[in-house]
């Protein structure tokens, strides 16, 4: 009937402005999420740091400033040179990883012969492993300067081959994360304190007053948010691919994927705010579900870091369903046969939740 | 103040027949009937807690009715409550509305909960909010609020007003206006239920009051048919020759104007 399909989307229009024009509400589920994207993206934890090594040059002569020019162009090497008393110091409180001295008179002389010299190395204990690993690197490259200053060949004793291939970064671990968290909030939040908020202002008895069913209401404001989601979706993937991430896999799966697992969340959300009598009562409770799987369904860090107990419980999680899915969609491509399992988990996590919400649910 | 046609032609548009209401073994509603006639101001009286809003919530369909029955223009509210919102409007005691949607929206919204286009424009100028059609509920005064709330409860033309205590809490300048604008409504033909705690603004509005006390209709009749039969029996109240009273003073020193916030 037209009649009911216009009451629907006029319903629809208005929870959705209702949400829209909500500043508070906009902030936390829009741009909470793009800031931290942004920042993780900016800052790229997951890049290998680079070594910082301190150069001391006593010797000054042409061969040293030609050694210290060949550790320069060593990429994961970032040189300091200055004076013995600075770096050292600069060693002890952690900024270098090493620190290199060439001794008075160093001339790039092989071991054994006449006037050898070998150079000194410094270390931290507080660092002992970058302090190793730029150590070899620092060997290395004095070891070549030898066999080219000895007439040998320049060429590089070990070739390398690039295999091409997808450099996998902590931003495109991160992004899936990211997009599970937020359909988690949405779901559960926006619901949870809209819908409750309704209840208390008297908004939904005012609804009563009038012949509609108040599940036309209950309906619009389910699909009101589940559009709003996958628009954040959208927002949150477009960021996400500006800054390198790939979409290996097809962006209707992703979509799909963030309706199912909506549905979850917004389940629990109506749940949550269905029981609650005031936002007293719904905050705590709504923070209760969301907060531990923020932090253990591997959002911002892979939940193999876990204990292995604590793994095999949270990944029966709703959002460790998701993430995991959303990961093997986004970076690996994967189809639905692939991440079946994980849709299955969140079906059984819907109807679990819509279960709940309708045994909860109170009106008034 | 009350310019009331002959109350006692018209066809009862709303028939109460020994409604009741139990909360565990509170009796809020206990054996309440009585008749409202078309074009009829109608008050219910009485203090706090005297069942005088479950007893307008049961007939508004709003609430389910454990005894008797209340038929509004011909329908059952136990039976039908859908089709008798649908032809009734209800302004509620403290009720509010999607908080980001400007009044005209608002309106129009309710319309369509009615199948109904609202004429926006004419509802707000009918209460005196013109010049609010695109301010949010949340920035309106007392009074506004109330005013805007009888507008929504228009939206549909409906054939029976119930208004829920509409000038609690307001000044009096607001109270005055809006016993103004009730008075408007039942020239336009509305039949209008109200109640209200306040004894002067029964006397002002309503052709006849049921008063109520502890969920029963203990008095109804109009309000100079109810005073003339406490006179009767013989009371008398110390007398006082003023011809004026503190409400007088005020509204004198500070206008009728209404005041916006």
């Amino acid at each position: 009937m037209a009649g009911r399909v216009e009451i629907f989307w006029h319903l629809f229009v208005a929870s959705a402005k209702t949400f829209l024009r909500d500043r508070t509400a906009v902030f936390f589920s829009f741009f909470l999420p793009l800031v931290i994207m942004l920042i993780f993206g900016v800052l790229n934890f997951g890049a290998a740091a680079e070594l910082e090594v301190g150069v001391v040059d006593e010797a000054g002569t042409a061969s040293s400033q030609g050694v210290i020019t060949a550790f320069g162009q060593v990429p994961i090497l970032t040189i300091t040179e200055g004076s013995r008393e600075d770096e050292l110091a600069a060693l002890e409180e952690g900024d270098r990883a090493l620190v290199v001295v060439f001794p008075e008179g160093w001339e790039l002389i092989p071991p054994g012969s006449d006037g050898f010299q070998p150079l000194t190395a410094f270390t931290n204990e507080a660092t002992a492993q970058e302090g190793q690993t730029a150590l070899l690197v620092v060997n290395a490259v004095v070891a070549q300067a030898l066999v080219t200053a000895g007439g040998g060949s320049p060429e590089p004793l070990v070739v390398v081959e690039e295999v091409a291939g997808r450099d996998l970064g902590y931003i495109d671990f991160l992004v899936p994360g990211i997009l599970g968290l937020t359909i988690m909030q949405l779901g559960l939040f926006s619901v949870a304190f809209g819908f409750v908020q309704l209840k208390t202002t008297g908004t939904l008895r005012r609804l009563f007053a009038t012949p509609t069913s108040p599940n036309y209401f209950l309906g619009a404001q389910v699909s009101s948010r589940l559009l709003i989601t996958i628009v954040q979706v959208l927002i949150l993937l477009g960021v996400g691919i500006w800054f390198g991430v790939q979409l290996v896999g097809s962006i209707f799966v992703v979509l799909a994927l963030s309706i199912v697992g909506s549905i979850v969340f917004l389940a629990m959300g109506f749940g949550v705010a269905g029981w609650a009598k005031n936002e007293n009562q719904a905050a705590p409770v709504a923070n209760l579900i969301s907060l531990p799987m923020m932090f253990l369904s591997g959002s911002f860090f892979p939940r193999e870091a876990m204990p292995e107990f604590l793994q095999q419980v949270t990944r029966f999680l709703p959002l460790t369903y998701l993430n995991d899915a959303l990961r093997a969609v986004i970076n690996d491509g994967a189809g639905l046969d692939v991440i079946g399992p994980d849709i299955i988990g969140l079906a059984v996590w819907a109807v679990i939740s819509f279960v709940i919400a309708t045994r909860l649910f109170k009106w008034e | 103040m009350s310019v009331a046609p002959n109350s006692t032609t018209g066809a009862p548009i709303l028939v109460v027949r020994d409604l009741r209401k139990a909360y565990g073994s509170l009796q809020a509603v206990d054996g309440v009937s009585f008749e409202v006639r078309e074009g009829e101001v109608f008050g219910i009286l009485g203090p706090n807690g005297a069942g005088k809003t479950t007893t307008l919530e049961m007939i508004e369909g709003m609430r389910p009715i454990d005894g008797g029955t209340a038929t509004v223009d011909g329908l059952d509210a136990g039976s039908e409550p859908r089709a008798v919102k649908a032809r009734i409007g209800i302004q509620l005691q403290s009720s509010s509305f999607f908080d980001e949607l400007n009044l005209t929206e608002l309106l129009v919204l309710f319309g369509h909960l009615y199948h109904v286009q609202a004429d926006a424009p004419a509802l707000l100028e009918q209460v005196g909010l013109t010049e609010k059609a695109k301010a949010r509920v949340r920035h309106l005064s007392g009074g506004q609020k109330q005013r805007f709330s009888i507008a929504a409860a228009l939206v549909n033309d409906p054939r029976i007003l119930f208004l829920d205590e509409p000038t609690t809490g307001l000044d009096p300048q607001a109270r005055r206006h809006m016993w103004g604008l009730i008075s408007e409504i039942r020239v336009r033909g509305h039949t209008v239920i109200l109640t209200t705690h306040n004894m002067e603004e029964a006397e002002a509005l309503c052709d006849r009051v049921a008063i109520m006390d502890a969920g029963k209709i203990v008095a109804l009749d109009t309000p100079d048919k109810l005073i003339n039969a406490l006179l009767d029996r013989g009371f008398t109240k110390e007398r006082r020759e003023r011809l004026a009273n503190l409400e007088d003073v005020f509204i004198d020193l500070t206008g009728h104007e209404l005041r916006e916030d």
